[in-house]
């Protein structure tokens, strides 16, 4: 009994420990769950290796909360996901898969690097 | 590099092929009229739009004409191809999120596995087509390196769109080709035998109105 209640305890601090680091697992690929019928494959982003492959330094624009009168994006928490402020439905604002497209497709056009054709984000 | 390529064929390329498709429809309109006016007077003359309109129906209609009761296959053929061949580019989900994105228009758009069925119809369609003018001796006599031809670019986008979206083969060489078979898909209708999608409206008017305004008999 003296043995098994800190062998117990042990194992619930590993727990404890190990699910955020879980949930902190690298993102690979974008597969967003707002999207209840997917249409197509979920697109490869490997966030950490694509920001230091393309030399972003600052997590805007894609984390922003808002865009200023001058159409910069203003610096938001990361932590927040895209489908938390951009909806699928369109309404006001730019609806997710807009979000999506023109966060990632408007750079990559811009700097003449990175994937632009459906099938290579939307890779099978 | 893909990058720049896939700009150039998707920017400059693209607008230049939709400015040839839509001011080359316009002259070839403009000049067959004038054509017409010039040395066929009396075919505007009978050509009347209750007679036109009835006839453009009837032939609208799979089986609503001797015509098309003739060769059943090739009626059923014709009917899907056309149909398919239409719909997918304007209504393909792909087509439709670019319609979107680029010109700010929303379309309904067709469900993937739909539109990859009729792009396979167009396909099998094309083959078809393509057999009768080896095998069917009257078809073979009067086929044409031009036939040839344009059955080729009409089929061209359908097939490199379909490997593109399955990705088999390399995808940046297939939708590269996609958009260039694509493009000069529209831009050929008004200057080969695709101009019929222009023109036989007219035709079919002119025939209706004789058959019906002079003979006095039905052209169906
Ligand atoms: C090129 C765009 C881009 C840049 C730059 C970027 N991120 Fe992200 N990040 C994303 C996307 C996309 C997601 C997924 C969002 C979602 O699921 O809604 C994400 C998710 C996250 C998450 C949530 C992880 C999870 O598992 O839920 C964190 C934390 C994060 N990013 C931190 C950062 C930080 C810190 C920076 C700056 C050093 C940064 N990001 C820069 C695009 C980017
Ligand atoms: C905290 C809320 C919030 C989060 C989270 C968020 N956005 Fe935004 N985003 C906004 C607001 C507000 C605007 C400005 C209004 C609009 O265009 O919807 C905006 C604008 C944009 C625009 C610019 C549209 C334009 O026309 O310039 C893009 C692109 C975009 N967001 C993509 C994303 C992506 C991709 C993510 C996830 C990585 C994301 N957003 C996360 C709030 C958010
Ligand atoms: C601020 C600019 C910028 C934004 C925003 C951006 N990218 Fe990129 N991305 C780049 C650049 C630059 C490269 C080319 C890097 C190289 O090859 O040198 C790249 C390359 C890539 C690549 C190929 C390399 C790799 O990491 O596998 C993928 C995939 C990619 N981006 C996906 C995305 C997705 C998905 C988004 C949207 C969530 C996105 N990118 C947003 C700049 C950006
Ligand atoms: C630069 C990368 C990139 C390119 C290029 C791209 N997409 Fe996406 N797309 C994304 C990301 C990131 C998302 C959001 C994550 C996800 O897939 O759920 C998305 C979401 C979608 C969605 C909504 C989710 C779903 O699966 O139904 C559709 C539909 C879609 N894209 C179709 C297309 C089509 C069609 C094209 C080409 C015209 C295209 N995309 C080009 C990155 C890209
Ligand atoms: C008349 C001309 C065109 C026809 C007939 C056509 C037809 C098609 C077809 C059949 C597909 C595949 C659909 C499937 O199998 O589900 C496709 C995909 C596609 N087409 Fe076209 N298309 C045409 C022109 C264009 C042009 C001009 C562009 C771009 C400017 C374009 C961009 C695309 C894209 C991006 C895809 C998606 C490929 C993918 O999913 O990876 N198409 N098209």
């Amino acid at each position: 009994m003296k043995k098994i209640i800190p062998a117990l305890l042990a194992m619930v601090l590993v727990l404890v420990f190990m699910l955020p680091a879980f949930g902190q697992e690298d993102i690979v690929e974008l597969k967003d769950p707002a999207f209840t019928a997917p249409k197509r494959p979920a697109a490869v982003f490997k966030h950490d290796e694509h920001n230091e492959l393309a030399q972003i330094d600052d997590c805007t624009p894609c984390h922003h909360e808002d865009v200023d009168e001058e159409g910069q994006f203003i610096e938001g928490d990361p932590d927040y996901k895209c489908a938390d402020c951009h909806t699928v439905e369109k309404g006001n604002g730019t609806p997710l898969q807009l979000a999506y497209h023109k966060m990632c497709i408007d750079c990559h056009t811009e700097k003449k690097a990175g994937p632009v054709a459906c099938g290579q984000c939307h890779v099978k | 590099m893909f990058n720049e390529i896939y700009e150039l064929v998707t920017g400059p390329l693209a607008w230049i092929g939709w400015g040839i498709f839509l001011l080359g429809s316009v002259y070839k309109l403009a000049s067959l009229w004038s054509l017409a006016k010039k040395k066929d007077t009396s075919s505007i003359y009978y050509t009347k739009a209750k007679f036109g309109l009835r006839s453009i129906a009837q032939w609208s209609l799979p089986f609503g004409t001797l015509g098309w009761r003739e060769t059943p296959s090739v009626t059923v053929v014709t009917f899907v191809f056309h149909i398919c061949l239409i719909l997918v580019p304007i209504f393909l989900s792909a087509h439709v999120i670019l319609w979107e994105e680029w010109f700010g228009v929303s379309i309904p758009a067709l469900p993937n596995h739909v539109a990859d069925v009729m792009t396979l119809l167009v396909i099998a369609g094309g083959t078809f087509f393509a057999w009768r003018r080896f095998s069917v001796p009257e078809v073979a006599f009067v086929t044409s390196g031009h036939d040839w031809f344009v059955l080729g670019v009409v089929v061209a986008p359908f097939l490199t769109g379909f490997l593109a979206y399955h990705q088999i083969f390399n995808y940046e060489v297939m939708i590269v080709l996609h958009v260039i078979t694509g493009i000069a898909w529209l831009a050929l209708i008004p200057f080969t035998r695709l101009s019929h999608m222009l023109v036989s409206w007219y035709s079919r008017a002119y025939i209706g109105s004789e058959f019906q305004g002079v003979r006095h008999c039905k052209d169906w």
